[in-house]
């Protein structure tokens, strides 16, 4: 698990643009949008979205489930774990 | 003042305005369900034109989606005697132009494909002598595009004004909009509570206007385009720039005079719920609410001048077209959203519209003569940011920046001179280009007195390029390219519209005033001054950012901005 959360945490730096951030700064159980955690917006939302089926075969079907799923990375990495198909 | 002299709608539904309302009148739609269309590996539903339609205003020497504005505009013409001297001006509303030919392979070049040439070649074409501008402002385009002609025609800057509002669909918008996750795969459903998204639409509409306060004519007397300065995609909650620009339209309207306020309503969850707000709180949720994408879906550069000339020639014939798809109220506030085609004897309406970028757009249409308007507004000049490749000069005075070029160098100075602002990084590179060289015009200005002039949120941002969004085309282009590979960007996508800069100034610096992306065949300082000046016909703004503003690659880049302050005489 804790090489897939390092993975995800480079993927989603490199693929949201978080140019000033390292691996690091990310803690993974910090939540990813709103205050106090990375402020990442809507469109982050959708880049991720993209990222689990490019990556990992994981298709969601709507936005709204990715809410549920991208409230940290920790929860992503278990999501990911759990249902992905490469 | 101008008056509405001539119309032609060209779509799925008929080639003639006349055609189209009584097909939306009795209810028929263009939607339909297309599967493995334009080889897409997902199902869509659009109002797409047939084959046998294609070919029926196809003209040697153009691209489709020349011929489709040529066709559309020499129809227009044939019920109105204009001059095509000096005197008359071509403006084109449409968001992705050409895009369908744009390929990674080149051919032809995308210089072919600028929209200013492709406008020159629509302009030839209709015998047009003058240089043609095109309006790119997200899906408010068109209403923007109206909204130019008048006010060029009422500071006698040209005695016609021809405004086309065209758009065509392709793999590229289609895939655009499928990754941000705004299609619905039935049709779509305005206002609904069981709306789930937009489909997507083609069609080209035009709009003569002509000078003079002609009593049988329709007007537009009243314009207003705002930012809601929150996000370049999502509506702001509580609609801040849609009241404003409503507000702004019905300052001094009566209310009880408007037949229906014709909406945007894309049937997007959040558009729609936006617009519901700003209706409310402009206090107008009596007056009947319509909209039209059940019939058509989003035309997208045409959606503002097709939607605005079906409920003109509705109010013409007392009737309030239904909204197709409408069932149940699905939005916040007592909204009175009319559902079946019903009968009215007002004739004032109100076309609202919003889009991509934060703006936000409303006109007022009468068959009246209305007043003329004095301007008592001029600009002046105050502080120059020029940045190219090679290059910074503030107040022509240049900036050392050592050895460094190109994009490192908007990354060099985002890193010495802003440092706070990581969304810079999101960007793409013509917002960075617009983004960095306002930060360094309002540092300039900070430093000089202090503060802004004038009220922050009365500042307009109109910038001007040639090349449009050409450098995010080819990126996204680049993520839905392979059909192994076929995972369209959403990011990318979003910055493909190149007003989406102007939304990015408005957001840092809570700007609410008129934001728009104008696109010249070439750089013409006249063209820009004249349009500027057209901006200050709305008697909002204290102050405005304006200038050429275009990202072509790397090495060939130019941003040259100025502050101008807006004096009242």
């Amino acid at each position: 698990m804790e090489e897939l959360i390092l993975e995800l945490k480079e993927q989603i730096i490199e693929v949201l643009n978080l140019e000033e951030l390292t691996p690091e700064d990310i803690d993974p159980k910090a939540p990813l949008f709103g205050a106090g955690g990375l402020g990442l917006d809507s469109i982050d939302a959708l880049e991720l979205i993209v990222l689990l089926e490019k990556r990992y075969g994981i298709r969601l079907a709507s936005a709204a489930e990715g809410k549920s799923i991208f409230t940290s990375v920790e929860n992503i990495a278990q999501y990911v774990s759990q249902n992905r198909k490469k | 003042m101008a008056a509405i002299i001539a119309d032609n709608i060209m779509s799925p539904l008929g080639s003639s305005s006349g055609a189209n309302y009584q097909a939306v009148k009795a209810g028929k739609t263009a939607l339909r369900l297309h599967n493995h269309e334009f080889n897409l590996p997902f199902p869509f539903t659009a109002a797409l034109f047939s084959e046998e339609q294609k070919e029926e205003f196809t003209i040697n020497g153009l691209t489709l989606f020349e011929s489709l504005a040529v066709t559309s505009i020499r129809k227009a013409l044939e019920s109105c005697q204009i001059p095509m001297d000096n005197r008359t001006c071509l403006v084109i509303s449409s968001t992705k132009q050409n895009i369908s030919l744009l390929n990674i392979e080149g051919n032809p070049p995308e210089n072919v494909l600028y929209p200013g040439h492709s406008a020159e070649r629509i302009a030839q074409n209709v015998g047009i002598t003058t240089t043609p501008i095109i309006v790119c402002n997200a899906c408010i385009s068109g209403v923007s595009a109206l909204i130019l002609g008048n006010r060029l025609i009422e500071m006698q800057e040209y005695d016609y004004v021809i405004v086309c509002g065209i758009d065509l669909q392709s793999p590229f918008i289609i895939s655009g909009f499928h990754s941000l996750k705004a299609l619905s795969e039935t049709p779509c459903r305005p206002f609904d509570l069981e709306r789930t998204g937009l489909n997507l639409g083609e069609a080209a509409a035009t709009v003569i206007l002509g000078k003079g306060n002609l009593t049988d004519k329709w007007h537009i007397a009243g314009a207003a385009i705002r930012n809601d300065a929150y996000h370049v995609s999502s509506p702001a909650p509580k609609a801040d720039g849609c009241l404003m620009a409503l507000e702004a339209v019905m300052k001094e309207q009566d209310a009880c005079k408007l037949s229906v306020i014709n909406a945007h309503g894309t049937a997007t969850l959040y558009n729609d719920q936006m617009e519901a707000r700003g209706i409310c709180r402009a206090g107008l949720s009596d007056i009947p609410v319509n909209a039209l994408k059940g019939y058509y879906g989003h035309t997208m550069g045409a959606a503002g001048i097709l939607e605005t000339l079906i409920t003109l020639h509705a109010a013409e014939d007392n009737t309030i077209v239904g909204t197709k798809g409408y069932e149940e109220l699905g939005v916040s506030g007592n909204l009175n959203i009319v559902r079946n085609n019903t009968t009215t004897a007002k004739k004032d309406f109100v076309k609202l519209i919003s889009g991509f970028g934060g703006c936000n757009a409303a006109v007022l249409l009468t068959p009246c003569a209305p007043l003329g308007r004095e301007n008592g507004q001029e600009i002046e000049a105050q502080h120059q940011v020029t940045i190219t490749p090679q290059s910074v000069q503030i107040d022509n005075k240049m900036i050392d920046t050592g050895q460094l070029r190109g994009k490192a160098l908007l990354t060099y100075l985002y890193k010495t001179y802003i440092q706070d602002y990581p969304k810079f990084y999101k960007m793409d590179a013509l917002a960075r280009l617009g983004f960095i060289t306002t930060e360094l015009l309002i540092r300039k200005e900070r430093g000089a007195k202090g503060e802004e002039q004038g009220a922050r949120g009365e500042r307009a941002v109109i910038f001007f390029g040639q090349s449009s969004s050409i450098n995010a085309d080819k990126e996204f282009l680049a993520s839905i390219a392979d059909p192994e590979n076929f995972f369209p960007s959403p990011a990318s996508f979003v910055y493909t519209l190149p007003n989406i800069v102007n939304g990015e100034v408005a957001i840092r610096n809570d700007y609410h005033g008129e934001t728009s992306f104008y696109i010249l065949p070439r750089k013409d300082d006249d063209i820009m001054r004249m349009v500027t000046q057209a901006t200050m016909l709305d008697n909002y703004h204290k102050s405005i950012i304006t200038g050429w503003l275009d990202y072509k690659s790397e090495e060939d880049y130019c941003a040259e901005l100025r502050v101008y302050n807006v004096i009242t005489k």
